[in-house]
């Protein structure tokens, strides 16, 4: 029995060990913000320009199918069902509540996760096994200016504007579902989707692209910079950072419906 | 805290025990160490070329960390240029690391990188150099190091030995007065080690070499024992006194 409570109080005090790392080197990374130097800043923008293109732009086409699809699917499926009990108008609270404010950035999210978060892991865990993160501060430069930051900015970006381009092609794919299916107006759609459109809903997907990128900034940057002994633990690094980064966006989703219908 | 130096040596560890250093990653969780007992001193001299070398159980892969602050002595001191690196802010250690050239075991290079591309990196991350005059630099260091013929290539697509003569001219490219150089023999020809050994030394002048190069690693090439002023063997955590 005692040594049964051993074993949890010791994987708890690891637990607890790994979330005061993580905190740490969060507040680390954003604490070498203002001592990034000049010269430095012109090679951080081209990291952070790399980033983009690998984790925005090249996401784009992804992030059109599964926005495309889902929303295709979602109304096509509902829109039919509504319209015979003559409430099609619903279809515009279901596109902007379930799509716009709540699926939308969930499946961005971890698409980000599973495409970019798994290869800052591995890329930074390689970096480190393969000594490049110790000569880097050998020669003077701090592997938070020249790894982690531009990472964790190009993330945020990325993520933010990945979650507007799907909303955007969710309205359109879920007009074609409506138009084909169900024959209804463009202007009739979109007038729906527009009156249950509100403010906070913008604002909710704003923090979400914010919240959630900062998570795929950080998490992965941490777990890939966290590897001590060799290349074998770059695929355990890689497993917990996808397995945080999604544990930790769905938390803070159900924090964020709970504080909004709260 | 920046304690007054003890000696007047470039480089000096002062009772270190070596078997308690342990490395740090980025995350802040220890990595494991060897027993090992100590303490550690040695003296490197100005315009001297000293070699430490010694098994993995000596210690020998934790002096260079140590010389370079990035390793902390849980005892004792390592006086660097006049100043404990370990107990500056970090960012003034990450600024003061740039009057040392460190040539990190394994070379390190950037592996997306080009070899010119590594070279520039400090020159462009921690000067305010204008590009020209780096670029300037650059091309000195890629010519004096004979890699122009493939100095736009990315690592993995050259040899061990354009490697780490591009690791060194990293090394270089501030023109430091100290270098601390881990394993910088390992797999090369007698040659090769020789030429590399005299672009660390940056020449002659009347004092001895111009740079302070301190060597460490498993073994020293037998031709190069007689180019070194020191060289020692380290015997777990000890300079072996025979030797």
């Amino acid at each position: 029995m005692l040594e049964f409570l051993a074993t949890i109080g010791h994987g708890t005090a690891r637990w607890f060990a790994r979330v005061g790392a993580l905190a740490r080197f969060t507040f680390q990374a954003f604490g070498s913000l203002p001592s990034l130097p000049g010269a430095g800043r012109r090679v951080a923008a081209r990291v952070l320009l790399n980033q983009l293109r690998f984790t925005a732009l090249q996401a784009v086409p992804l992030i059109v199918l599964l926005s495309g699809v889902l929303s295709y699917l979602t109304i096509a499926t509902t829109v039919t069902q509504l319209d015979k009990v003559g409430a099609s108008e619903l279809i515009g609270k279901l596109m902007v509540v379930a799509i716009v404010r709540e699926l939308g950035p969930l499946l961005t999210a971890v698409a980000i996760v599973g495409r970019s978060g798994t290869a800052i892991t591995a890329e930074l865990a390689t970096n480190t096994v393969l000594g490049e993160v110790r000569a880097l501060e050998g020669m003077g430069i701090d592997p938070y200016h020249y790894l982690v930051l531009p990472r964790l900015f190009g993330c945020v970006v990325s993520v933010s504007t990945l979650m507007v381009l799907f909303d955007v092609v969710a309205v359109v794919g879920g007009f074609l579902a409506a138009a084909i299916i169900a024959g209804m107006s463009g202007p009739r759609y979109l007038g729906i989707v527009l009156a249950n459109l509100t403010t906070q809903d913008v604002v909710l997907t704003c923090l979400k692209g914010l919240l959630f990128g900062l998570v795929i900034g950080i998490i992965p940057s941490y777990e890939g910079l966290s590897v001590r002994r060799g290349p074998t633990e770059i695929p355990q690094a890689v497993i917990r950072g996808t397995v945080g980064s999604f544990a930790l966006i769905f938390v803070l989703a159900a924090i964020i419906v709970g504080a909004v219908q709260g | 805290m920046t304690a007054a130096a003890p000696a007047q040596a470039p480089l000096a560890f002062i009772e270190v025990p070596l078997g308690r250093v342990r490395r740090t990653t980025l995350g802040g969780l220890p990595a494991p160490g060897a027993e090992i007992e100590g303490p550690f001193s040695l003296d490197v001299a100005a315009h001297t070329t000293v070699s430490v070398v010694g098994d993995e159980a000596s210690g020998v892969d934790t002096l260079g960390g140590l010389a370079l602050g990035l390793e902390r002595a849980p005892a004792g001191q390592v006086m660097t240029l006049g100043t404990e690196i370990a107990k500056l802010a970090r960012m003034a250690q990450l600024a003061f690391r740039r009057k040392v050239g460190y040539l990190p075991a394994g070379d390190g290079l950037m592996q997306n990188l080009t070899l010119r591309e590594n070279i520039r990196l400090p020159l462009r991350f921690g000067s305010n150099f204008r590009p020209k005059d780096i670029e300037g630099r650059v091309d000195v260091i890629v010519a004096q190091l004979r890699l122009t013929h493939v100095a736009d290539l990315r690592p993995a697509q050259t040899n061990a030995e354009e490697r780490r003569r591009a690791a060194l001219g990293r090394a270089l490219a501030f023109d430091p007065e100290l270098v601390v150089l881990e394993e910088p023999f390992d797999g090369l020809t007698d040659r090769a080690a020789g030429e590399l050994l005299e672009a660390a030394r940056g020449g002659e002048t009347a004092a001895g070499s111009r740079r302070t190069v301190l060597i460490t690693g498993a073994s020293l090439p037998a031709l190069l024992r007689h180019r070194v002023d020191h060289a020692h063997r380290l015997v777990r955590g000890r300079l072996d006194k025979g030797h």
